[in-house]
């Protein structure tokens, strides 16, 4: 290993033009790709595609047409009759039309006060079926016979107009969510015509996401730069020399340019998580270039051999470069056992971001270095000595070790109090997140979706799904019962024919051909067979419609009392409602009218009077025609993770104290469903990925310092510190969510790279000095003052997500500038602490005194 | 060859029907042609009966079935009009019955009630819109019983070589979905054969077609017709049998009666 190194520094400091030519060609082409980029704002890819939930999920939004929606609100609070004014309701009449003609809009499924149908009894005894609201009401009466109206339709109260009458909703339905920002703009554009006085809002899931889209790109062109200027400066400070520090920036900007070439040419889309690579990257792969111009600038001497100093230094901090490289890597590969796919691609592209640093730093940097002009070498070394011992970072270090060193009682003391009550607040954590909080509060965003969520039921969705067993015997069973021999040929036909269809569809057919043939010449026994097939037919179609059943729908109407009454859910709404409010306006119209008819015949024939409306497939959103399927649709007023999951629950105690009829199944869909699936996914594979990394990054420290204790110390600090975070999130009640679940892994992979170098270091002059005293002296000279300011950098390096307009950008931020500056802080006190005290474990003679070079 | 041919009738298509009309206008009687179409199409006999197949296809591809019988009796031709529809399937609303008595005038609404077995009910509808969903099919009821031609206003587009084309527009736009219609009338049969029906953008949402038509007892009738949402790509195909006209049905079979009690001699 030694020999390649060796070998690699001399190619490297004799052929420099060689390496910057070969890096530059690597960085054009993969530069190349990056024009390609796709974004991908849609929170449902935090699930592999074919993940079974989300299959379903999409499954059951076709089946039932619950298209992704923009929700456009009107709030009135001036008026007295809030938006229950011709003014108003002209304005949605207007804005409703319009609406209505973009392009892309799906016109059949858009739900507008306009648009609706009213059924009513216009007198006793007579059932009336039209327009909500077919032309804009001419005066108050009108507007308010309206709002009364929409009272007595349960579908439509609470989700169309807000109960207090001041907010009325238009839900766009369109057809490719990547038009969505197109679309709302031009939605905008029309509200800001109107002169009303009423606010309008914008807001629903697909205007979410390309809103997202749209901040991700801002984070990338601003905060990834910014990252860069705030490292350039942060070297600047330390080294004093432009040309010196250039080269450290050239490792981070071509490290982060190739890798995120290469996730772009590979076809990867980027994602939120993806977004954050180049400002992951930069900041790391500068730290070993600041580790050997540190060195670099310690060791040479005017006069000396430059290249020969260059191979000192690099085979000095070779292995422990290497060694923190992949143990920060493993933390990134680690979130590859995370089964959400843009966590994945995100900790493999980091990971291997990593390691490429570490050969751009080991070939690009000595090359680098070996064609400095003498000036800037000299001015180089005057900098670093006037500086020597007397910077303010340099002394920051030194009064660390008397702390250390004096109070390592206390301090151990103190370490192993935090650490016991972190643990108790890691108890205490909070699993929750909502992807409309990855806005900032004072975001259109999130202001719409607050105002519309405390004036209507909930514009997020979860869908109880009830599926039936299939009843229907396949076709050749049915049809093989007692047949005469002179119609074989005919069943063939028929199963053959109708071989592809659904089997309700298949029998329904059947019932044509059935009749088709009795219309033909049969003989007597062909006629007996026949009715008798179609009576049979018939039957088990009738009988395979579940959801026609009162009993079923009973089951809905109870479990839809029940989630009411536990207040989690804003409101539901399902086929058992859509009947209820038939059948009583097909009686009396009186509430005591409001039942389930006490047959399936009843209940077919109500339903067929809701399909007499203009809106006939308004039923399909709630039952498969076959009446085999029915989705009850919960409208929930808070997108929190915990409060979809409490639902579930809810539901899950209620299925098993009132067992499901027969044959029925239950099952979930919808996107506050689905995120709850992912982030149980996150949470799981968290634990799996941080335990992983933990375990392999304590293998390699045993492996490093060939010693199970020197294994133990490096793990001690970075134990400490991610437990004093996760305890604090617990205890300060921070919900535990996305950034926050990735951060645990990749911390580990980062933090422990202050313990290597300290121990490395330690062993080293413990080896010169044999005597504790001096060694600790001498490791907080120079040593500390090394990882002072890497933990700076890389800290510091972190800050400008703080800016991003993201919230997740800036939790990440906060949480790894301060992750990284605690374990190095803890790193600098309890080491020393714990080593001093425990010298007789730690310092056996002549033991410790440095590994062998691998 | 065949090009020159196809290029020919192009040309002489487009002189006739940029030099057509005005000169049409003084040649077609528009006004008769919309009786005689509506006569073709509505009033065939005196009475009739046909039992009706549907099949309800959504933009899914699911296909839902339903049956029913049809009884019809004039008033008078091109005049008021009496009809019951007798459903048979699905089973589930076997026995659920319409009975409409349509009026031409367009000042009186027609009246319409509706019989539910499995609820034992009797009710009236509200006139309120005809152009609502015919149970649920791409149908809408006033598709079935006929939109009065006194409607809408009537203009010669084109005289093809087989057939008139109109385009009606509505005299009470706010009333109906549709800014306007063309309809294609066959010259023989006087039937249409083809609504498409437009939104104020010039957008063509919804086509009623008449797929094949066969002569019944001298009477060019229907057989099958189909009816397209053209947004969503849902559609749905009726389909007569056993048509017969002129069976002499009498007052009895179209009162209320009826309803509850189904004149069975006329529905099998």
């Amino acid at each position: 290993m030694k020999h390649i190194t060796d070998n690699l520094v001399i190619f490297c400091t004799q052929k420099p033009k060689t390496v910057y030519v070969i890096l530059a060609i690597i960085a054009l082409f993969f530069c190349a790709q990056i024009p390609r980029i796709q974004i991908d704002t849609d929170p449902e890819n935090m699930l592999d595609a074919a993940h079974p939930a989300r299959v379903f999920h999409n499954d059951i939004k076709t089946r039932f047409a619950m298209h992704d929606a923009i929700v456009v609100g009107v709030v009135n609070n001036t008026d007295e009759a809030g938006v229950f004014t011709p003014e108003t309701l002209t304005d949605i009449y207007d804005i409703t039309a319009s609406i209505l003609s973009i392009d892309g809009v799906i016109a059949t499924d858009l739900m507008s006060i306009s648009t609706v149908d009213n059924i009513t009894q216009s007198q006793p005894g007579t059932i009336r079926f039209e327009w909500m609201m077919p032309k804009p009401p001419q005066d108050a009466a009108t507007s308010a016979q309206i709002q009364r109206n929409l009272a007595r339709l349960p579908l439509l109260q609470d989700t169309l107009a807000s109960q207090n009458g001041k907010a009325a909703a238009i839900y766009v339905p369109i057809k490719d969510k990547n038009e969505s920002y197109n679309i709302a703009e031009q939605i905008r554009a029309k509200i800001n015509q109107l002169d009303g006085t009423s606010d309008w809002y914008i807001t629903g899931l697909p205007v979410a996401e390309d809103q997202f889209g749209y901040e991700m790109f801002i984070q990338m062109g601003i905060a990834a730069p910014l990252a860069g200027l705030t490292i350039f400066v942060l070297l600047f400070l330390f080294f004093r020399n432009i040309p010196l520090i250039i080269a450290p920036m050239i490792v981070a900007m071509s490290t982060v340019l190739i890798t995120m070439g290469a996730l772009i040419g590979l076809g990867y889309t980027v994602h939120i998580m993806s977004s954050m690579i180049a400002i992951f990257l930069m900041p790391i792969a500068v730290v070993d270039s600041v580790h050997i111009l540190s060195e670099f600038s310690d060791r040479h001497k005017p006069g000396e051999s430059l290249n020969d100093t260059i191979e000192e230094v690099i085979g000095h901090l070779f292995t422990p470069m290497l060694y923190t490289s992949i143990t920060s890597s493993v933390g990134f590969y680690s979130l590859m056992l995370t089964p959400i796919p843009p966590v994945q691609v995100f900790g493999a592209f980091v990971g291997t971001g990593i390691i490429l640093a570490f050969v751009i730093t080991i070939t690009f940097m000595p090359a680098y270095l070996s064609r400095m002009t003498d000036a800037s070498l000299d001015k180089l070394q005057a900098v670093m000595h006037s500086q020597h011992g007397g910077s303010r970072i340099a002394q920051l270090a030194k009064g660390l070790g008397s702390v250390a060193l004096r109070f390592k009682g206390l301090l151990v003391f103190g370490f192993a109090a935090v650490f016991a009550v972190s643990v108790w607040g890691i108890s205490q954590i909070q699993i929750n997140d909502n992807p409309v909080r990855w806005f900032k509060p004072d975001h259109e965003i999130r202001v719409a979706d607050t105002v519309l969520n405390a004036n209507f039921a909930g514009t997020y969705d979860a869908y109880i799904v009830l599926s039936a067993a299939d009843s229907l015997m396949p076709l050749a069973e049915l049809l093989n019962a007692d047949r005469p021999e002179s119609l074989n040929i005919w069943a063939q036909q028929q199963i053959s024919q109708l071989a592809s269809q659904p089997r309700n569809e298949q029998y329904q057919t059947l019932i044509i051909n059935i009749e088709d043939a009795l219309f033909s010449d049969v003989n007597p026994a062909e006629e007996v067979y026949f009715n008798t097939l179609l009576s049979t037919t018939e039957n088990a179609l009738s009988q395979s419609k579940a959801f026609q059943s009162p009993a079923l729908l009973s089951y809905i109407e109870q479990l839809q009392a029940h989630l009411q009454a536990s207040g989690l859910v804003g409101k539901s709404n399902s086929l058992t409602d859509v009947t209820k409010v038939v059948n009583r306006e097909l009686r009396s119209g009186n509430d005591a009218d409001y039942q389930i008819p006490e047959s399936p015949q009843a209940v077919a024939q109500t339903l067929l009077q809701y399909q007499s409306s203009h809106r006939p497939d308004d039923l399909w959103h709630f039952v498969t025609p076959d009446f085999q399927q029915t989705l009850i649709w919960l409208q929930l007023a808070s997108g929190d993770n915990q409060d979809m999951s409490q639902v579930i629950e809810l539901v899950n105690e209620y299925v098993t104290q009132h067992p499901l009829p027969q044959n029925i199944d239950l099952n979930w869909a919808g996107k506050a469903y689905i995120n709850v699936i992912w982030q149980e996914n996150m949470v799981a594979g968290m634990l799996d990925s941080l335990m992983s990394a933990f375990v392999i990054v304590f293998i390699m420290m045993v492996l490093l310092f060939r010693s199970l204790v020197f294994g133990v110390l490096a793990m001690l600090p970075l134990t400490i510190t991610i437990t004093f975070i996760y305890g604090l999130i617990g205890i300060i009640g921070k919900d535990y969510d996305m950034p926050i679940a990735v951060l645990s892994a990749l911390t580990l992979g980062l933090s422990v790279d202050f313990a290597i170098h300290f121990l490395e270091r330690i062993r080293e002059v413990y080896k010169q000095t044999q005597d504790l005293q001096a060694t600790f002296t001498a490791m907080f000279d120079e040593p500390a003052t090394a990882i002072t300011r890497n933990a700076l950098v890389i800290a510091l390096g972190f800050t400008p997500l703080l800016f991003a307009p993201l919230v997740p950008y800036i939790t990440v931020g906060i949480f790894l500038a301060s992750i990284m500056a605690i374990s190095a802080l803890v790193t600098l006190l309890i080491l020393p602490a714990v080593m001093t005290m425990a010298r007789g474990i730690v310092f056996k003679p002549n033991e410790g005194v440095g590994h062998e070079k691998i | 060859m065949k090009k020159y041919s196809l290029l020919a009738t192009g040309l002489l298509l487009l002189s006739h029907s940029l030099a057509a009309p005005l000169a049409l206008a003084a040649e077609v009687d528009v006004d008769a042609l919309i009786q005689e179409a509506e006569r073709a199409s509505y009033y065939s006999g005196n009475d009739g009966r046909s039992d009706a197949r549907m099949m309800i296809v959504d933009n899914q591809g699911r296909k839902q079935l339903r049956q029913f019988t049809i009884l019809r009796r004039d008033v008078s031709d091109n005049g008021d009009q009496q009809m019951m529809v007798f459903f048979s399937r699905p089973s589930d609303v076997k026995d659920t019955v319409f009975r409409v008595e349509k009026h031409v005038d367009v000042s009186v609404d027609d009246d319409r009630w509706l019989y539910l077995p499995a609820l034992d009910l009797v009710k009236r509808i509200s006139a309120g819109d005809k152009r609502t969903s015919f149970v649920g099919s791409h149908f809408y009821y006033e598709d079935v019983s006929g939109r009065a031609i006194s409607e809408d206003t009537f203009v010669l587009q084109s005289d093809e070589a087989d057939a008139y084309v109109l385009k009606a527009t509505p005299k009470a736009p706010d009333t109906v979905e549709f800014t306007y219609y063309v309809v294609r009338i066959n010259k023989t049969t006087k039937l249409p054969m083809e609504i498409n029906f437009f939104k104020a953008n010039g957008d063509n949402y919804r086509r009623v077609e008449a797929i094949k038509i066969e002569d019944i007892q001298g009477h060019p009738t229907v057989v099958r017709s189909k009816v397209s949402d053209l947004q969503t790509g849902g559609y749905t195909l009726m389909e007569f049998r056993n048509i017969t006209y002129d069976l002499g049905l009498d007052d009895d079979v179209f009162s209320e009666r009826s309803l509850r009690n189904p004149p069975q001699q006329w529905l099998n």
